[in-house]
């Protein structure tokens, strides 16, 4: 290991580190100043002697007690909960299957099946959405869950069968083989032995699938109409923007409760989260 | 996410060398395409047929408005193709995906070398970087709206007019949007592909590093030389999955642009026809205007990711 001058640490490491996270966080903090500032300040003129654009003195939690009680954003809360859990429990079922048949078996046209499911991801849901649309319609889907919980594995069910595949390869045959010796089923096997090893891919495969359905905007916003049918990044755009009219205080505490579960989600799991992916990749 | 990178996602997956018999062959294939089933059945049921039925859409009059559905050929495509401002769109969709990709892959390679420091706090560091892409791009972006192009009845909007007065001035009207657009597009897509580049700097044997240390004079040479290049199929990826997002990004325009047709996207364009207006055949045949663009980035792609120089053993 080289040993480095203090002054080249700082001007190589620190100080961009530091210009990074604080770029990367400036928006939330915009977001929580917005929140948590009176309207009579949100809207007081740049040139007024009291003007503080980057703090405030008054902080209040008006807009807060106010989107919980004038939304029906709890309703939203619960509903974006309940479509990204279905959804994502379905891609990883589904994600799981495949990911250990690609992985694991051999057939004819596993290769065509492995490239076809991967190109599947990178289809565009601008491609998509209106003949979704269409089709919701003709099954009365529209403005159910089912609209969305059934949609979103499109986009969920490739990422996941590729991230598990890419993480039952590194698991050695071997392991598998000497439970086969030992007696044990191929699903057996596949329950007992692979699926236990590979719980951080499955993790993280998970909360990749959790984030993207929560966060999910076009088709929510396309399949959904009813206020208390929506989901939270929806909910809050369409019913706290009343034409040209900005709730902008409860838009952004909104914005700001909406994204509590996908937060906590990370800090729990950043760690599996890092080897799930850096482990797939390893080999 | 990296499987990729060690096995092509075409390859066959090498199993031992001797051939087993025939009934457990059998077996194997009848269970390796019953655990495909769901997977399959799902992707096709919603992918599959609506991409068949959106071609068939778009070579008819269908609108919400017409009283009949006749077939018209290539007719809603002429029409799209002889439209100015499908052109300009197409340009503007090219032009953002192009800037946002450089952007991020700059930046993203910036802090993934960063990142692969060890550093106290390097946890927190993390999800601070991991923030913008894992919350609601649908959210933020409203903060953004908020933040960049603020309405004019706010504290701040004078000071933030005068910005877009002087970057309009300077690069044309619609200027100051399409930097706010962009910017978000980075802001959001840079810190993904730093982790995913991360991943990729961590899979590289460190013994490469430091011979390297020993071969070359600088860190930029090193750069130049050893990390860009076994970086590359890394890369590639981030290019790919930058361009699906650029095109997937009708929703970012739509809401930093107030829901308003400001300067055009392909994707905005399509969701404004389709949805708002009813005019599904001509929204879909722009919709399908991606189609080339896309196929001819998954060729380049799949060239780069698989150069024969570096076929796997």
């Amino acid at each position: 290991m080289l040993i480095e001058r203090t002054w080249k640490r700082w001007v190589y490491f620190y100080i961009p580190l530091t210009v990074f996270v604080v770029g990367t966080l400036f928006p939330f903090y915009w977001m929580l100043i917005t929140a948590i500032r009176p309207d009579a300040e949100l809207y007081r003129s740049w040139r007024a002697a009291t003007n503080t654009p980057f703090w405030t003195l008054q902080p209040t939690l008006e807009h807060f007690r106010d989107l919980m009680a004038k939304t029906t954003f709890p309703q939203w809360l619960w509903n974006t909960f309940f479509i990204a859990v279905a959804s994502t429990a379905i891609s990883l079922f589904c994600g799981l299957l495949a990911g250990y048949a690609l992985a694991r078996l051999r057939f004819p046209m596993a290769g065509a099946l492995g490239t076809s499911i991967f190109v599947t991801y990178l289809v565009p849901p601008t491609l998509l959405f209106i003949p979704l649309a269409n089709i919701i319609r003709t099954f009365q889907l529209g403005d159910t869950p089912w609209a969305l919980i059934l949609t979103y594995p499109t986009f969920l069910i490739p990422f996941c069968t590729w991230l598990l595949m890419g993480y039952f390869k590194t698991i050695p045959k071997e392991l598998e083989e000497c439970a086969r010796i030992d007696g044990a089923t191929r699903f057996g096997a596949m329950l007992r032995i692979i699926f236990p090893i590979a719980v951080p891919g499955i993790l993280s495969a998970g909360i990749f699938a959790f984030t993207l359905s929560w966060n999910e905007f076009i088709y929510a916003l396309v399949f959904l109409s009813s206020p208390e049918k929506k989901t939270v990044p929806v909910g809050v755009v369409s019913e706290l923007i009343r034409g040209d009219i900005y709730f902008w205080g409860q838009l952004m505490a909104g914005a700001l409760l909406g994204s509590i579960p996908v937060a906590l989600v990370y800090s729990f799991f950043v760690e599996y989260y890092v080897t799930g992916l850096t482990g797939s990749v390893k080999g | 996410m990296g499987g990729l990178t060690q096995v092509r996602p075409g390859s066959v997956p090498h199993g031992p060398a001797q051939a087993p018999a025939g009934s457990v062959r059998r077996r194997e294939i009848l269970v390796a395409y019953a655990l495909l089933t769901p997977a399959v059945l799902l992707v096709l049921g919603v992918l599959a047929y609506p991409v068949a039925w959106e071609v068939w859409i778009s070579l008819t009059s269908f609108a919400s408005r017409a009283e009949s559905r006749s077939f018209v050929g290539v007719a809603n495509y002429r029409t799209m193709l002889a439209d100015a401002f499908f052109w300009r769109a197409l340009a503007t969709t090219v032009v953002y995906f192009v800037v946002t990709t450089l952007a991020k892959l700059a930046v993203g390679v910036a802090l993934a070398l960063l990142l692969a420091r060890p550093c106290r706090g390097r946890a927190l560091v993390f999800l601070a970087v991991f923030l913008p892409w894992a919350y609601p791009g649908g959210v933020t972006v409203v903060a953004w709206y908020w933040m960049l192009n603020p309405p004019l009845i706010t504290s701040y909007s004078v000071a933030v007019g005068h910005w877009k007065h002087a970057v309009d001035g300077v690069a044309g009207a619609g200027a100051y949007t399409f930097a706010s657009v962009a910017l978000f597009n980075i802001w959001r897509g840079a810190s993904f592909t730093a982790v995913f580049l991360l991943a990729g700097l961590n899979a590289i044997p460190r013994e490469l590093f430091d011979y390297a240390r020993l071969e070359t004079r600088s860190a930029a040479q090193r750069f130049r030389h050893v990390t860009l290049p076994l970086l590359r199929p890394f890369l590639a990826l981030a290019v790919f999955l930058s361009f699906t997002t650029a095109f997937a990004d009708l929703a970012n325009v739509w809401m930093l642009t107030g829901g308003r047709v400001i300067f055009p996207v392909v994707g905005t364009y399509a969701y404004w026809l389709g949805i708002r207006s009813g005019e599904f055949a001509e929204a879909a045949a722009w919709s399908l205007s991606l189609v080339p663009l896309l196929l001819l980035a998954l060729a380049v792609l799949f060239r780069w990711f698989d150069p024969p120089r570096e076929a796997p053993a």
